[in-house]
């Protein structure tokens, strides 16, 4: 029943939202600017490396892909941001209530929002890297394919178990999009994604552990342009998956309160 | 004629004033500040913590005269709330008008449109002032430092610039209305102004095909007389840089009112207006 509810709805969503211009805009055309715009930062500089320290090793990467790679995951971030949006969606039409009254497993119902937006960005993700590596020559250094796959599918799990979460504040608030809107510069600067860690001062550290995107970017950055293997980078994987689960529990718990204080006070379908 | 356009442009900017400032969002506000001072943050680590100022390209200093690596990021960030101003207020008046149902009254008006829209656009860029000064003040918290303040420059680039971000305002305003799009268009603009306008870094840096992109932009010239009225940058052709802007400017507002009346032609036969 669980999986029936999980594909229902990233059926659902796919359908309504895989061939429409906020996905186009979303998936393709703001990481692709965002990704110049932060490539452009580094410009005035006269260097085309970063240096990435992890666990006492010094890692020399290419700028292009150091943004790239931070850029993509970034971008998967936003997407699991986006992916409340559904809810809000429902909201507009007058259908949440219809939603919350069935007796779906509402962690079944965050999870495939969560899925339709990690697929509808999925393909442009491969697309893209792909394209990144025939033509714009990315330095790629893969010592150790588990642990690309590990980080990878870390990064993957953590990320959308956090966007579970978040996809609680639209049913909480009719103002979830605004909510979600203040995160993005944050966590943009916080993980890391624009400069190598090492470089963030030293009291903004904690909210940067905070994030599954760091420690997502630190791995897969050592593993596809470092050549780290999978015991140097052991300590994000533990983190990532510890988050995962963390995540997954917390969803569980803000769903059930956000319905509960949304029926208490009336504000399903008020807009 | 003009009498009355004006009254128009008066009344709309007395009303939008009046409808800011009454329901004043604290949340809205900070949210204009994220971008520019996750730019100035990062630009501050990039150049103080990851680089330091001896690694600066050698071109740095003959593009940008003077003028620190801050100083140069900050001027650019403070032209970003000019572009959230066009995109997201005016480009989506209409989008608002139809959502609050009052898009067939507007309409029904015998009122100039665009005495209409620059009522608008005069609203959102008083506003913006505001921003644009907050922006410096942060700037200067980041180490943002006038060299010279060459006046007549500084407000010629200011009323150039927003006159046509006015245009672009016009043409998003007219996409908006088509296809009933919310923020799309509005984010593709502010993505497409924020990358090839040389906020960051300087035009000449950029791959040619990027600089190419950004000679069609007014916000590049903009932004570039604005560094020259307060950074002391000799390199720069004021002379070029304004009368490029003013032939933009006239492009992008007269193909604004064609797209504009076109749309509510269309819109009108159609029936589309509040259709939502």
């Amino acid at each position: 029943m669980f999986t029936r509810i999980v594909m229902a709805e990233a059926l659902k969503n796919l359908k309504v939202y895989f061939f429409s211009g906020r996905t186009l805009v979303w998936a393709l055309i703001l990481p692709f600017g965002n990704g110049l715009y932060l490539y452009f930062l580094y410009l005035p500089f006269a260097t085309k490396s970063v240096n990435l320290q992890f666990n006492a090793a010094t890692y020399t990467i290419d700028l292009v892909g150091f943004t790239i790679v931070g850029q993509l995951l970034y971008s998967f971030f936003t997407m699991m941001l986006l992916a409340g949006a559904s809810f809000e969606s429902e909201r507009w039409q007058g259908t949440l209530e219809a939603v919350l009254l069935s007796p779906a497993n509402r962690i079944a119902l965050l999870l495939g929002g969560a899925l339709a937006n990690a697929l509808n960005y999925i393909w442009m993700l491969v697309a893209l890297v792909l394209s990144w590596v025939a033509f714009i020559h990315v330095s790629v250094f893969i010592t150790d394919l588990l642990a690309l796959c590990a980080s990878l599918g870390l990064s993957y799990v953590a990320i959308v178990a956090l966007g579970m979460c978040l996809e609680t504040l639209f049913i909480y608030s009719r103002r979830g999009g605004l909510l979600v809107a203040w995160l993005q510069e944050p966590v943009m600067f916080l993980s890391g994604q624009i400069f190598p860690l090492q470089s963030m001062p030293a009291f903004l550290l904690p909210f940067s552990y905070l994030l599954p995107l760091t420690f997502g970017l630190m791995a897969v950055r050592l593993t596809l342009l470092g050549g780290a293997s999978i015991y140097a980078v052991a300590i994000p994987l533990v983190a990532l998956a510890s988050m995962t689960i963390v995540f997954i529990l917390l969803a569980r718990v803000l769903v059930s309160y956000a319905e509960r204080r949304a029926k208490a006070k009336a504000t399903l379908t008020q807009f | 004629m003009v009498r009355h356009s004006l009254r128009v442009v008066a009344s709309t900017t007395k009303v939008n004033l009046i409808m800011t400032w009454r329901f004043f969002s604290w949340t809205g506000f900070a949210l204009r500040f994220f971008t520019p001072i996750m730019t100035l943050a990062a630009a501050w680590v990039l150049y103080n913590v990851v680089y330091g100022a001896g690694k600066l390209a050698p071109g740095f200093g003959v593009a940008v005269g003077s003028s620190g690596y801050i100083s140069f990021i900050t001027v650019g960030n403070a032209f970003y709330v000019f572009v959230f101003a066009a995109a997201f207020v005016v480009g989506r008046v209409m989008f608002w008008e139809r959502a609050t149902g009052t898009i067939e009254a507007t309409f029904m008006s015998p009122m100039s449109r665009l005495a209409y829209m620059s009522g608008i656009m005069v609203a959102a860029a008083t506003n913006s002032l505001i921003d644009f000064a907050a922006v410096f003040l942060l700037g200067v918290v980041f180490g943002f430092q006038v060299a010279l303040f060459n006046a007549p420059l500084f407000f010629c680039s200011l009323l150039l610039t927003a006159f046509g971000l006015f245009g672009i305002g016009l043409i998003t305003n007219a996409v908006t209305l088509t296809f009933r799009d919310r923020t799309t268009t509005a984010n593709s603009l502010m993505i497409l102004f924020m990358v090839f306008c040389g906020l960051v870094c300087p035009v000449e840096f950029m791959p040619s095909w990027a600089q190419m992109i950004s000679q069609a932009l007014p916000l590049t010239y903009g932004v570039r007389l604005m560094r020259a009225s307060l950074l002391d940058i000799g390199t720069v052709n004021v002379t070029y840089d304004i009368v490029a802007l003013l032939i933009l400017d006239l492009i992008y507002v007269v193909i604004g009112a064609i797209t504009l009346k076109q749309i509510e032609r269309n819109l009108r036969k159609k029936a589309l207006f509040s259709v939502f």
